[in-house]
């Protein structure tokens, strides 16, 4: 299996990595209500289109889903009390009312957020909503559990990690009333992300009485413009349009346009064809297009494939702060200075966007108009400078174990990484594994890694989610997401302070995220070696220039439209 | 008859285990001057035979070929970051990712893979690897079969039963997913002392999956063996068990042993490349034929060479030694004389 | 005979037991492998994982551990870890390429080696001969994956022949059925043919030496008659009952290399995908299911030559 159908490379960036958020909404402005009888002329409805997808999504059910091809289609299954702006670009990660009237008042010092439920909503099955679900689905994402369930949920909200363990019967902190719609949630502390939260399709509101259990092959019904049927594992699934949507009128969230057929096939070669010539519809924006069929889809298909920045994910390599050789900071700046990512991108297709920070470029706080600290990494890599370092640093000759996982290109930049390593005076090999299980080999801190790869792809767009990976709090025995164990008091104390800034507030501390960010790059912490693009890639059927390339989501599936 | 057990090719291990049971080698030890005769006169065995060592001697000498004629090393991923020809500014991979392609130069004579490495020394290195694991492997299986079979055979009673018992279950197990489960497992842990990278993981995980389609028919031979006038002459000048196994029942069962040495080594090869091809083979950055041709193939429409070098050295490898494990075989099996004759 | 098939049931029983519980304590064994951690995702915290610990029990002894997945096995409700499906559900649905595959293949197999295996052994020793052995002997020295690859390449892309691979089902629409199927049928062939037809080439030589052969030649029947009627019915069962156990392993995931490149979507890339995942329960049931395939056929094919060939004694 593994290979010529490799399975979407690039693609499951999201082993749990993640975007994932949650559907539907109103715009804020309330201007842009369009359900789809009521859309412009211009668009035409009705038919089925087919999506390739190179990898399956870990399940469709959204108490477990959790990556980039569950949140896809979920998000649009399942609306949660906030969502996301059906728009390309940055405002597309603008947060916007969805089940809720109003984004959440936030009261208590950032600790309580309160919301009142919309009139008149019922799910795909006919079932009336009610305000009490919304406890119900966050109980049953902790009891799944979903993925993120102990970042998001159990740590954030009070009395959730009591329910968890089983010390009480509900979620103290969360009050609802079925009467009014009320829903009033208490956290621990503040969490300015937390408007990001309820946006995750995971805490998009699914019916009380909703087995505890994960229905991957049965997803339950959901509030959204569309309903997901007819799963066959690890083979195909439908989004139909929910017929009982567009009575609901909830401004900002379209109504579909078609009915989706996905069809999960890992020979991504095949998958490019079929969209190429028309045989299929939809290329998934997770997968890669193979580099040697990209003169083709240029010169064929100019018109409908681009290779798109979404500016949500980073790529990087992280280096053990902990641990000779990359205690020493001119070693670290070794590797900034010397690592090619002209060549990195080479292996990768083509597909990276060049870049040395941390936050990558959709994220508030990128430094986009400063010079990278270590040289331009356009330019390459200055191999003599990176090797002077080395000897200066006085670790030549120190033996390196760089951690990769299998899949490719991971594994191909990791052995270049390797051979570049014994380039310029260390002692390096590669060690490969199993992607199944490499999150949670490098995230045991008994093994200490040196180096090796890592990626980030945002579960929403909020620097904060980055610098957990880089936060002191975060070095944990097991499960650590702080590869190096970058522990610097300046970063722990700026991650706590930005860290608590509500959402909608995130501009006003821009300047300081960017410092935080300038700081981290030139302390060369971590080794970032490019941002993903992703392909925006379509048959000639479909309407190229409507349909939406979402900075969280990437493609938006409701915006798909025969011409 | 060809005992071919392609287990390695996804052939089911019964096929080879029913045939081994019913190859019926020669008993006594045959007459090898005649065999040697009978096998010059197979030309065709004795040129794929000159072929297979063509290919040992030409991969044995791949740090000639890497330090002197191509100046590469085969793990060497220079030319992904600077130019490899000065004057044409070439890379050895395209901005999109696509290697070149063979060249009439010393370096990359047969293109770069996607990694910009030279493929034809990562070919020769490859071979190197690949040629090591069959025959560690071919080593361990022979061994252990040996010893598991003589001793079953020759003892018989509880332990006979005991390794019948262990052998039916290495048998009745899946071997492609035996050795990929084994090979994952290992990888990821290695062996003790092992490191998950070393090549004599694969190795000892084929030697393994190999180990009950020698043993059987090993154990069938002995069992006849013991009852032979000569081995009870033995035993009645009291002569010890260790050494009635050694000398008289070892050197009978020599042309079961030379037979069997190339179909399992034959088979050896093609499954390290599938277990390769399925993740749980050689690991990076040593190259073996599996590794080169798994890895080529996503790069198949832009790079076919990737896939087409080492798979033509794979099968010309494993071709030669086949065609010539079986004219052997001819030669050692005194009914090959009826065949020819007929 | 009673005894005889009670003998071999015990031995089918601990063969599976032995391998069942092999495979799982393989999995036991994969450092950081522990499929809680897989299950919590990449940002869970310590108490989530100690949660999905107990709720799958796997805080509990390895032999708790066991029992309880052979209970789920047997009763149907083995459930994928990682994957969430029901795998027996799973299996059935990759059953039809499966099948397909198998059968298609095995047909052609079976009939081109009859074909290629008789002429090899009617002219022994001749040119004929040694081309047809050294076709039979590349073919069996090719790897499925590479003949694969090579195949799609040539054919699909670059001619446009064939599908660059797939499953249609027979049901839906039988033409891209045939279609999609040539290729891996092919495939998976080359391999048997080659194999068989030397199988069958040898039986044949030994059969043609046997005296009733001559007998049969001496009584004045034609070349042919003495072919057909005395010397391939004969030589030809050793040949279907080998048939019968290569069939058995391909629908039990045998053919994992020819499933995997041509991305048929059945039982072997089931089996292949799982082990990319390290999802254990998909593997265990697939890993007994061949070895049930496998005992038990080898059973039936002791018992079914016992009864065609007196001479044979059904010893253990």
């Amino acid at each position: 299996m593994r290979r010529y159908n490799k399975p979407a490379r690039i693609a499951a960036i999201a082993l749990a990595a993640s975007i994932v958020v949650a559907a539907c909404g109103s715009s804020s402005s309330k201007t842009t209500s369009t359900p789809s009888s009521t859309s412009p002329s211009t668009a035409k409805n009705g038919g089925t289109v087919t999506l390739l997808m190179g990898t399956a999504p870990d399940s469709l059910d959204p108490g477990m889903g959790y990556t980039t091809q569950a949140a896809e289609p979920d998000w649009l299954a399942y609306t949660g009390l906030t969502t996301y702006a059906h728009a390309n670009g940055s405002a597309g990660g603008q947060v916007i009312p969805g089940l809720a009237t109003a984004l959440p008042a936030i009261t208590d010092g950032g600790k309580t957020y309160s919301v009142t439920l919309r009139k008149g909503l019922v799910f795909s099955n006919g079932k009336p909503v009610k305000a009490s679900d919304f406890t119900y689905t966050v109980e049953r994402a902790i009891k799944i559990p979903w993925g993120g369930s102990g970042q998001f949920i159990t740590a954030q909200i009070a009395g959730a990690t009591a329910y968890s363990t089983g010390k009480a019967k509900t979620i103290s902190g969360i009050t609802t009333n079925d009467a009014t719609g009320q829903i009033t949630i208490h956290l621990n502390s503040a969490y300015g992300a937390f408007d990001n939260v309820l946006a995750f399709p995971s805490l998009g509101l699914v019916p009380t009485g909703t087995p505890f259990t994960n229905e991957p092959n049965n997803p339950p019904p959901g509030v959204g413009p569309y309903m997901i049927t007819n799963v066959v594992p690890n083979a195909s699934f439908s989004l139909v349009r929910n017929p009982k949507w567009t009575s609901m009128n909830i401004p900002g969230i379209p109504a579909g346009h078609v009915d989706i057929n996905a069809k999960i096939s890992s020979n991504i070669d095949a998958n490019t064809l079929s969209v190429l010539n028309n045989s299929a519809d939809i290329f998934d924006w997770a997968d890669t297009i193979p580099g040697s069929l990209l003169p083709q889809l240029k010169s064929q298909a100019s018109d409908r494939f681009s290779q798109v920045d979404l500016g949500g994910s980073t790529y990087y390599i992280f280096m053990n702060q902990k641990a000779k050789p990359f205690s020493s900071q001119l070693a670290r700046e070794a590797v900034v200075t010397g690592l090619s990512q002209p060549a990195m991108n080479r292996l990768g297709s083509g597909t990276l966007a060049y870049g040395c920070y941390f936050l990558p470029p959709a994220i508030i706080g990128h430094p986009s108009g400063t010079p990278c600290p270590y040289g331009d990494p356009a330019s390459g890599g200055n191999i003599a400078k990176a090797k002077q370092l080395v000897t200066q640093s006085g670790m030549a000759g120190t033996p390196v174990t760089v951690w990769s996982e299998t899949r490719q290109p991971r594994q191909a930049w990791m052995t270049y990484y390797t051979s570049f390593l014994n380039q310029i005076g260390f002692k390096a090999t590669q060690k490969v594994i199993a992607d199944a299980t490499f999150f949670t080999t490098i995230g045991n801190l008994k093994l200490n890694p040196q180096t090796g790869f890592a990626d980030w792809n945002q579960d929403f767009p909020n620097p904060v989610d980055f610098y957990l990976l880089l936060s002191g709090a975060a070095i944990l025995p097991t499960n650590n997401q702080n590869f190096g164990q970058v522990d610097d008091p300046f970063i722990n104390a700026q991650v706590n302070k930005l860290g608590a800034v509500p959402t909608s507030q995130l501009s006003s501390v821009a300047g300081q995220w960017q410092a935080l960010d300038e700081y981290t790059a030139k302390k060369a912490y971590v080794a970032v070696f490019g941002y993903q693009t992703f392909p925006k890639f379509t048959s000639t059927r479909i309407n190229y220039g409507a349909a939406i390339f979402h900075p969280v989501y990437g493609w938006d599936w409701s915006s798909f439209q025969l011409k | 008859m060809a005992t071919t057990s392609a287990t390695g090719t996804e052939f089911s291990g019964e096929t080879a285990a029913l045939l081994a049971e019913g190859e019926g080698l020669p008993p006594g030890i045959g007459p090898w001057a005649l065999a040697w005769r009978r096998l010059r006169r197979n030309k065709t065995a004795l040129a794929f035979g000159g072929l297979f060592i063509l290919i040992v001697v030409v991969c044995l000498l791949a740090p000639v070929y890497s330090h002197a004629i191509a100046h590469i090393g085969p793990a060497d991923e220079t030319y992904l970051s600077k130019p490899f020809n000065v004057k044409t500014q070439e890379f050895a991979v395209s901005p999109t990712g696509i290697p070149i392609g063979p060249t009439w130069h010393s370096r990359f004579f047969l293109g770069a893979d996607a990694n910009g490495r030279d493929v034809a020394v990562r070919l020769l290195y490859g071979g190197r690897n690949s040629l090591e694991i069959g025959f560690v492997a071919t080593m361990i299986t022979m061994v252990l079969a040996l010893i598991l079979g003589v001793w079953s055979g020759y003892f018989r009673g509880i332990s006979d039963g005991v390794i019948n018992r262990f052998l039916d279950i290495i048998w009745a197990y899946p071997a492609v997913l035996l050795g990929v489960t084994l090979g994952t497992v290992l990888a990821v842990g290695g062996i003790g002392p092992l490191h998950g990278t070393a090549l004599l993981v694969p190795a000892i995980v084929i030697g393994i999956v190999y180990i009950p389609y020698v043993a059987k028919p090993v154990r069938g031979q002995v069992l006849t063996l013991r009852e032979r006038e000569f081995v009870d002459a033995a035993r009645q000048q009291g002569l010890s068990h260790a050494r009635i196994m050694f000398s008289e029942i070892l050197p009978n069962l020599a042309s079961t042993i030379i037979v069997f040495f190339p179909l399992i080594l034959a088979n050896a090869i093609l499954l390290e490349a599938a277990l390769t091809y399925l993740g749980a083979g050689v690991q990076p950055p040593n190259a073996s034929w599996g590794t080169m041709i798994s890895d080529g193939i996503s790069t198949i429409p832009a790079a076919f060479h990737n896939v087409l070098v080492p798979g033509i050295m794979l099968v010309l490898c494993v071709l030669s030694i086949n065609v010539f494990g079986d004219g052997l075989r001819d030669a050692l099996d005194p009914r090959a004389k009826v065949r020819i004759a007929h | 005979m009673t005894r005889f098939i009670i003998r071999r049931l015990l031995a089918m029983i601990l063969v599976m037991f032995v391998i069942s519980l092999l495979t799982f304590l393989l999995f036991e064994a994969i450092p950081n492998g522990d499929p809680a951690l897989r299950l919590a995702g990449r940002s869970a915290t310590a108490l989530e994982i100690q949660e999905i610990r107990h709720k799958y029990g796997f805080d509990q002894p390895i032999y708790v551990q066991y029992g309880r997945t052979m209970k789920n096995i047997f009763t149907g409700q083995a459930y994928s870890y990682t994957q969430g499906f029901n795998v027996l559900d799973e299996i059935r649905s990759g059953l039809p390429a499966t099948l397909s595959l198998a059968f298609g293949a095995g047909i052609i197999w079976l009939l081109t080696s009859i074909v290629v295996g008789t002429l090899a052994a009617i002219k022994a020793g001749r040119y004929t001969d040694r081309v047809l052995t050294v076709l039979a002997m590349i073919g069996v020295s090719f790897p499925p994956f590479f003949l694969g690859a090579v195949l799609i390449y040539f054919l699909g892309y670059k001619a446009n022949i064939f599908p660059l691979g797939g499953y249609v089902k027979l049901t839906a629409n039988p033409v891209q059925w045939f279609t999609h199927l040539v290729l891996p049928w092919f495939t998976l062939s080359v391999l048997f043919i080659g194999f068989y037809s030397r199988v069958l080439r040898s039986t044949i030589l030994d059969t043609i030496n046997e005296d009733y052969v001559r007998t049969a030649k001496a009584k004045g029947l034609s070349e042919r008659q003495v072919l057909i009627r005395h010397i391939l019915r004969n030589s030809l069962i050793p040949i279907i009952s080998l048939w019968g156990l290569d069939i058995a392993q391909v629908i039990g995931g045998g053919a994992i290399l020819t499933e995997s490149v041509y991305n048929l979507h059945g039982v072997g890339q089931l089996a292949a995908e799982s082990i990319g995942k390290l999802d254990i329960i998909p593997i265990l049931v697939i890993t007994m299911l061949t070895a049930f395939a496998v005992v038990f056929l080898a059973a039936v094919i002791d018992i079914l030559y016992a009864f065609l060939d007196p001479r044979i004694r059904l010893a253990a």
